[in-house]
């Protein structure tokens, strides 16, 4: 394998396996955060805030694998 | 990068300024003539204002809301008109989103870093904002301050993640099937630019009220 196709490869693999984690988390927390809204609707809008906030500081991960990705690929 | 490639009027310059254009022209028709009982333009826009203030006040409390709404307030309407410009009827030929493309999102996402500091600044004062980042115990500087660089990137890169992934899945869903298949996604992005929106001046806002700290 060349250089460039190792490099292709690793960026690839990078966003891939760091989406792995997150998603299993993102998963969780939106299932008990639906859980709680089901069972105090009247709380419904704080559970939803709070959960945007705790998903997009996990979807933070898979943003730093892209980051990565984008290394590697200026660097084919 | 030569002279005119770095100062070119590239896609995304020309529908940030149409962006601003429709709406300083929309604000100052709705804020034209003020009544008690509002036309349909004010009644838009009263909501509008509204909303956001419920919403940034939840996470920064009134007081602290109504100093620095122009700033949040600007930043939301702005992201969100430019995440929606994707589904534009030009969009891709005249017309491209700007949140699409990464020099936007570090823009904004450099206001959002200079504006946490200098609101923390203003109101604990050079020393006292410095010492905030000794707070919970002094082993934790590195961390902390490998946490406030790391910010900014985060913010930039996961507007621009989002929104490209987004408007590439769409162009390929066109390329593949041009009549109904990317409406399917074009209906979910009006909910996910709006969700994209929301988290990027959220997480603005949150990132100001612990440079503020706790006292009122």
């Amino acid at each position: 394998m060349t250089a460039s196709a190792l490099i292709a490869l690793a960026a690839a693999l990078a966003v891939a396996i760091s989406t792995i984690g997150p998603g299993i988390g993102q998963g969780i927390a939106a299932s008990k955060a639906m859980e709680a809204m089901a069972r105090q609707p009247e709380m419904a809008g704080t559970i939803r805030t709070s959960m945007i906030l705790a998903l997009a500081l996990m979807e933070a991960l898979t943003i730093y694998g892209l980051l990565i990705a984008f290394m590697l690929i200026s660097k084919m | 990068m030569t002279f005119t490639t770095a100062f070119s009027i590239s896609k995304p310059v020309i529908t940030i300024w149409v962006i601003t254009a429709v709406l300083t022209i929309l604000s100052i028709f709705a804020t034209r003539k003020l009544k008690d009982v509002p036309g349909p333009m004010q009644n838009v826009a009263e909501a509008a204002v509204e909303k956001l203030e419920d919403f940034f006040g939840g996470i920064l409390g009134y007081k602290n809301m109504r100093r620095y709404f122009p700033l949040f307030g600007t930043l939301f309407i702005f992201i969100v008109m430019s995440n929606y410009s994707g589904l534009l009827p030009a969009a891709g030929e005249a017309f491209s989103v700007p949140t699409a493309c990464l020099s936007v999102t570090a823009a904004l996402a450099v206001i959002s870093f200079f504006t946490t500091h200098t609101i923390g600044i203003q109101n604990r004062g050079a020393g006292g904002y410095a010492m905030s980042f000794l707070k919970p115990f002094a082993l934790m500087l590195p961390l902390t301050l490998i946490d406030q660089v790391v910010r900014p990137f985060s913010l930039a890169l996961r507007l621009y993640g989002n929104i490209y992934a987004e408007e590439m899945v769409t162009s390929q869903l066109r390329s593949m099937f041009p009549v109904l298949l990317p409406l399917v996604m074009q209906v979910l992005s009006l909910l996910f630019c709006l969700i994209q929106a929301m988290v990027f001046t959220m997480l603005t806002a949150v990132y100001v009220h612990e440079a503020i700290g706790d006292e009122e």
